[in-house]
């Protein structure tokens, strides 16, 4: 199991895997919005995503859970 | 040619079909070219193998500890034999590697074999910045065998390979917590986490085989043959959209002559640091990875690049600096984690070096991480950019916003963007945009992706080859 966080304060711009997609390392799993700049967050593992703890507009802070891949 | 002993009995000691034989000089002989291997003195029992030969076609000195005697542990007989080693290849100024499989300092030897490995270090940091110093993990390196990889320039880690100050069982009875050695120190938390590993090896045989590329690279550096590059083009890699990522990979692939070897690919991915050729030459590159974090330096990505430009400044490889930068990482977590300090050395390690730089504005430089990266005022060797590159204290818009605050909060909502579209284009018309960087002469020239690698390798082809003369601490 991987947790995927959050390594920057940031908005939801979109969300691009569902729960029970598989993704391979390296998939973009979400993409946020901070420095004037979309910032894919990538998978660090290939698997399923089992719990997406995210949805568009949100805000995360640094270390925020987006997404656990199992 | 020494002969190698026992290879099959040492393979099937080993932990697998992945491992090199555990006997030290045959690990030594896959290290070096095929019948160059002349074996150093080694007392029996020392539990260290040392050898010199060619690399590559290049001079290089090497060790090994030896698994089977005590673990692999230091005793201050086996520490003399390292120490000899780098003597000798201070000595023929010629790079030394050490292959890595030992439990730390001999503990029935008590304080002697501590003074012993100490010596070690002590003679890794006199040949720091001298001759280049690689270390190849092939088992576990505990205490002060991890210690000894860690004072080197290049950290490789085989996939057994383990590097911890203290093991499972000393955290276990000390903090309580369960943990297993590859947790604690094998691949996946000195990739990702720690920082200590450049390096991540499948197999034996590829550990080696990096370490040999490397040598290679440092050995035989080239000379620049600018013709070579010119009809390589770097056009069509940017996004359309200026907030879009884009992996900068693409870009440092196309640049290279063949594929580089990227020193610490998965810590602090936003920026990238590989070692490589252009126009046959060896260079480092470092690069913004607008993928991870916008490209934004924060403190981990800041000592990275600082690590690398004074190893590359030490050996006297020259430097390219990509730039696609939106600022340094803003928040609590930063700045108290340092940002402040570690950022100042990156801003302390270029404007030391002296090796040629270059850098290439692609897309955008931004504020203080404008600076950092191998700015003009920093000593640049030579600034160039794109056509469409940002050079500026921040994004225009977001600069009227501070600059016309007032002004602007008198605006209503539904012409709050026209006015302050107009007032961004007068600001860049006054104070920012690519032409008045080349006007005061941060920028040197425009250049079109098509002429890029070739303006690149004549610019190091022409400044003078230079070499740092300081050590490598690994900051």
């Amino acid at each position: 199991m991987a947790e995927v966080r959050a390594e920057m304060v940031a908005n939801v711009w979109r969300v691009v895997v569902a729960e029970g997609d598989h993704v391979e390392d390296g998939d973009t799993l979400v993409i946020l919005e901070s420095m004037k700049m979309e910032i894919p967050v990538l998978a660090e593992q290939s698997g399923t995503v089992s719990k997406l703890h995210v949805a568009e507009g949100d805000v995360v802070q640094e270390d925020d859970l987006i997404a656990v891949i199992d | 040619m020494t002969i190698v002993s026992d290879v099959s009995a040492g393979s099937a000691a080993g932990a697998g079909s992945l491992s090199l034989p555990r006997d030290p000089v045959a690990r030594l002989a896959a290290l070096f070219d095929a019948g160059s291997m002349e074996l150093l003195d080694s007392p029996e029992g020392s539990g260290v193998a040392a050898a010199a030969g060619l690399v590559e076609g290049a001079g290089a000195v090497a060790f090994a500890s030896d698994p089977r005697v005590q673990g692999g542990a230091s005793g201050s007989e086996g520490c003399a034999v390292i120490v000899s080693a780098y003597d000798e290849a201070v000595a023929r100024g010629v790079p030394v590697i050490g292959l890595w499989h030992s439990g730390g300092a001999r503990i029935a030897e008590g304080v002697a074999s501590l003074h012993g490995v100490g010596t070690v270090f002590a003679a890794m940091t006199a040949a720091s910045g001298v001759v280049p110093q690689i270390s190849v993990v092939l088992g576990p390196a505990a205490g002060g065998a991890a210690y000894g990889p860690a004072l080197t320039d290049i950290v490789i880690l085989s996939r057994q390979g383990r590097i911890f100050v203290t093991g499972p069982d000393v955290v276990r009875s000390v903090t309580g917590e369960d943990v297993d050695m590859a947790r604690l120190g094998g691949p996946e938390p000195h990739s990702r986490r720690s920082g200590v590993v450049h390096l991540v090896a499948d197999t034996d045989t590829e550990a080696v085989g990096y370490a040999r590329s490397v040598a290679a690279l440092l050995s035989s550096q080239g000379t620049v043959s600018a013709e070579s590059v010119a009809s390589r083009d770097l056009s069509g890699i940017l996004p359309d959209s200026a907030r879009r990522a884009y992996d900068v990979h693409t870009v440092i692939s196309r640049l290279l002559d063949s594929p580089g070897i990227e020193l610490h690919p998965k810590w602090a991915p936003n920026i990238v640091t590989t070692l490589g050729r252009l126009a046959g030459r060896t260079v480092g590159v470092i690069a913004n990875n607008p993928m991870r974090l916008g490209g934004c330096l924060d403190t981990a990505s800041a000592e990275k690049a600082a690590r690398f430009v004074r190893f590359c400044d030490a050996f006297g490889v020259p430097l390219v600096v990509v730039v696609d930068t939106p600022g340094y990482l803003p928040g609590v977590g930063q700045e108290w984690d340092g940002v402040v300090r570690r950022g100042a050395k990156l801003l302390h390690a270029f404007a030391e070096a002296v090796v040629p730089r270059v850098t290439l504005v692609t897309r955008k430089a931004y504020g203080g991480a404008y600076i950092a990266m191998n700015s003009r005022s920093l000593g640049a060797t030579r600034v160039f950019a794109w056509p469409d590159a940002e050079v500026a204290v921040m994004g225009a818009v977001a600069a009227v916003r501070i600059l016309h605050k007032r002004r602007l909060a008198k605006v209503p909502a539904a012409e709050l963007h026209d006015a302050e579209a107009a007032l961004a284009a007068e600001h860049e018309a006054t104070v920012g945009g690519l032409g008045r960087a080349v006007e005061i002469g941060v920028v040197d020239e425009i250049v079109s992706p098509a002429g890029t690698a070739a303006a690149i390798a004549e610019a190091i082809a022409s400044a003078p080859a230079k070499r740092g003369a300081h050590a490598n601490i690994p900051l």
